[in-house]
């Protein structure tokens, strides 16, 4: 509160300009979305995870089983909690490194709107069991052309600020953004391709059937997870991690070859979710391939972003934010390694349709999408208000159970995956199965409820960033209002 | 400033960046449409009936995907377990796919036939009932909700459209009922719709309840369908391994 | 083009042309990084753009100083 008091003084010359020069309205909206949306999607995850654990729980709710809801947690925090991070963070990162205003307040304010009007009728319509049955891609029809539309209005907002910049150079982070605008757009047109029932019909039916549908959707769900999940993240980390180390990127050339590498390899890989299907063998194989062949630019990535605190290593003792953000990176470089081994045909094999693989998209979603964003996050919101964090105790608070959250998850999903897998294709001595698959779901119950707290870790820690946020936002609003008031009252005694 | 190099900048790297993120899309999904043996010739696969069709709706509407894949791999346990793993042509009629992802639950690929309907009904209204270890969730109201059927020549009209072969004229039903018998194609023709839907559930009466067609008929007679097509006895071991 | 589709969902075939292409852009990427060592060198000078803001002197800790400036 002190702090907040003695910045009021010099206020009103500097935040004034700032608010000329950048757009920053639309990136506090953004930002409290992203933080709500957060805690929302996280306690839905909550919830379903303690479905699974405690099956009573669906208490015959047909709007809250574990099948209606699940699509309602990933998609509160892909695209709400993860969806509003980006769009703020981009907004921040093309209008301080172009130097120049965001193009069009009231086209950037129309994304704000539609992006968060989509997801709200998204949530409600799953609820209600409209649904299109395809993972990460479940809203219907007309909330898909409601997504198109506002998409659209992204990449202009985003295109013309390029346009418009001060700087000669496009800083490499916004060629990261660019292409998960430009390949979300690929991939939300083409596997939403459907046909309606009728004009106000809720209901479609996607234009390819079996084998090909499989294919785009997961051409669709692994690109989702490549571009707006892993390209659009490493965009916040190139700004990010420089700016809280106070240090440029290790190495630009570094960043330049992973960033086409990435983008090539990504879009080969779906195919690796269809491993031992009905997909013809060579397609699966060579998505198998470039999996692999991934690691090398993801890794590059990581390495690029770690060592920017070569030399500054003793930041990692005093700054939770940085902690926040190296954390990232080294989830980032897990995960990024558990997966092309998960994409071997032998591994798979075991793996696949198992929990192993619901840790895995956890190791990279909370520990690289969330602890990426969170690091941000508390970067960026004092900024905008331009006030100190309210709390810098409870970031630590935040992280620790964050990492805590994590590690229970992952391990219990290991546990549950791998137990799962190796129980369903055990034989006795007379080569008949060994378990039944009720026997396999018994056993799940223990790495079930170790899930459901470790999640609960997880949600803690997101409420205590809830509330550390808008104390910060409260004390910025009040030095602003008394920062008015003192320049309204400055005339009178001049 | 060069505003002039500023431009094609931006621009060339939204070129550059699209051409490179379609390449991989395009030589793995492309072919997929045009290669004859990315789909296997197989007796018996056929469209859906309006009642089953109107069962997977529910199936998808619920979430079922979620927790059950439809999607039997070529190993032995899982033959053992399920039966024989799946071919890409059994689910040709399937709009969308529901191969799924997770196996919370057990696979259905080839779950039809294999329990009695009475046990579905009971399943699905309280599974803990039959298997006590069971997490699943309980659909009692897909026992007491009436399905809604009137919009189900739309539905078949607009599946029509994506290719499923259901029928709107004459000759059209006669093509189906060489292909698929007269039995089913009677099944598949649009005016006659309601009516079939209707006929199919008083005469399975899958839910026990002839007077009263619920959500719960649809659903069963889905479930009983799944995986029955194809008649694998037919067929030489080994056989569809070249399509592999 | 049938043929096309036929040869590449060959393994073979597809695996080589897929090394090629991405063999191909990657060297091209690198010798366009590295050949000229004046670019590479401006390459370098573009880690600092996020740093070089013309109003990173304004972040609130930053800012408490300046007040305090003033105040003298």
């Amino acid at each position: 509160m002190s702090q907040a008091a003695t910045t009021a003084g010099a206020a009103p010359a500097a935040s004034v300009a700032t608010s000329e020069q950048y757009n920053y309205a639309i990136i506090k909206r953004f930002a409290v979305a992203a933080v709500l949306w957060g805690v929302f999607g996280m306690a839905a995850g909550v919830w379903i995870a303690s479905q699974l654990a405690f099956p009573f729980l669906n208490f015959d709710i047909a709007q809250i089983t574990f099948g209606r809801f699940r699509p309602v947690h990933t998609t509160a925090v892909i695209f709400g909690f993860g969806g509003n991070a980006l769009f703020a963070t981009s907004y921040y990162v093309v209008q301080r490194t172009c130097q120049a205003r965001l193009w069009s307040d009231s086209m950037a304010s129309f994304t704000f709107y539609g992006w968060n009007l989509a997801l709200i009728l998204g949530v409600i319509t799953y609820m209600m069991g409209i649904t299109q049955g395809r993972e990460y891609a479940e809203f219907n029809w007309q909330i898909d052309l409601i997504i198109l539309v506002v998409w659209v209005a992204y990449f202009m907002v985003y295109l013309m600020t390029l346009l418009r910049r001060n700087q000669p150079h496009i800083y490499v982070a916004n060629w990261f953004f660019m292409a998960f605008i430009l390949a979300t757009a690929l991939l939300h047109i083409f596997n939403n391709l459907e046909v309606p029932v009728g004009l106000f019909h809720p209901h479609s039916y996607p234009l390819f059937s079996g084998v090909q549908d499989a294919m785009r959707q997961w051409w669709y769900g692994h690109n989702a997870v490549g571009f707006f999940l892993t390209a659009a993240f490493l965009g916040m980390m190139y700004y990010f991690v420089p700016k809280q180390a106070g240090r440029p990127i290790y190495s630009y050339k570094l960043s330049i070859i992973h960033f086409w590498a990435l983008v090539f390899l990504y879009m080969w890989v779906g195919a690796h979710h269809l491993h031992w299907t009905a997909l013809p063998d060579w397609v699966s194989t060579l998505a198998a391939t470039f999996s692999i062949l991934l690691l090398l630019p993801s890794w590059g990535g990581m390495i690029n972003g770690i060592m920017t605190l070569s030399g500054a290593w003793d930041k990692l003792r005093t700054d939770p934010i940085m902690l926040f953000l190296i954390t990232a990176l080294a989830f980032y470089g897990m995960s990024t390694f558990e997966g092309p081994m998960m994409s071997l045909k032998s591994v798979n094999a075991l793996s696949h349709y198992t929990d192993w693989t619901v840790g895995h998209v956890h190791s990279g979603a909370l520990g690289w999408v969330a602890m990426i964003s969170f690091g941000s996050l508390y970067h960026l919101i004092p900024r905008l208000w331009n006030v100190n964090l309210y709390s810098v105790k409870l970031v630590y608070a935040h992280f620790f159970l964050a990492t805590i959250g994590i590690v229970l998850y992952i391990t219990a999903m290991w546990v549950a995956g791998i137990g799962q897998g190796l129980m369903l294709r055990a034989f006795d001595q007379y080569g008949n199965l060994a378990y039944t698959f009720s026997e396999t779901v018994a056993f799940l119950h223990m790495p079930y409820v170790v899930r459901a707290v470790g999640g609960g870790f997880f949600l803690i820690g997101m409420l205590i960033m809830a509330f550390n946020i808008a104390m910060t936002i409260r004390s910025g609003i009040k030095a602003e209002a008394r920062e008015a008031q003192a320049e309204s009252a400055a005339p009178r005694t001049a | 400033m060069k505003h002039e190099s500023v431009e094609t900048n931006a621009g060339l790297l939204i070129i550059l960046t699209l051409a490179v993120i379609s390449v991989g899309g395009l030589v793995e999904i492309v072919p997929l449409f045009y290669i004859d043996d990315t789909i296997e010739e197989v007796d018996g696969v056929r469209p859906y009936t309006p009642l089953e069709q109107r069962g997977r709706d529910i199936y998808v509407q619920e979430g079922c995907y979620a927790c059950h894949s439809q999607m039997v791999r070529p190993f032995r346990d899982e033959m053992l377990r399920y039966g024989h793993y799946s071919l890409a042509a059994e689910s040709k009629y399937d709009h969308p796919f529901q191969w799924g992802s997770k196996r919370t639950g057990p696979d259905l690929a080839r779950v039809g036939g294999k329990y009695s309907n009475e046990w579905h009904v009971q399943h699905l209204i309280h599974p803990q009932s039959l298997l006590p270890q069971s997490i699943m969730p309980a659909y009692p109201w897909l026992a007491t909700n009436a399905l809604n059927y009137s919009d189900i020549e739309r539905r078949m009209i607009a599946l029509r459209r994506v290719g499923v072969p259901y029928s709107l004229t004459e000759e059209e039903y006669q093509e189906n009922v060489e292909r698929f018998g007269e039995e089913h194609a009677r099944m598949f023709h649009i005016p006659d719709a309601q009516d079939m839907l209707m006929e199919q559930a008083q005469a399975e009466n899958f839910d026990g309840d002839p007077s009263f067609i619920s959500e719960m008929d649809a659903m069963v007679a889905y479930l009983q369908v799944l995986g029955t097509m194809v008649d694998f006895s037919e067929y030489d071991y080994g056989h569809f391994a070249e399509f592999r | 083009m049938a043929e096309l589709w036929v040869w590449i969902t060959d393994l073979g075939n597809s695996k080589m042309l897929a090394l090629i292409l991405f063999m191909s852009t990657f060297i091209g990427i690198v010798i366009y990084l590295f050949a000229k060592p004046s670019r590479a060198k401006k390459f370098e000078t573009y880690r600092y753009i996020p740093l070089d803001e013309d109003d990173s002197h304004r972040e609130p800790t930053a800012r408490r100083d300046q007040t305090e400036s003033e105040k003298q």
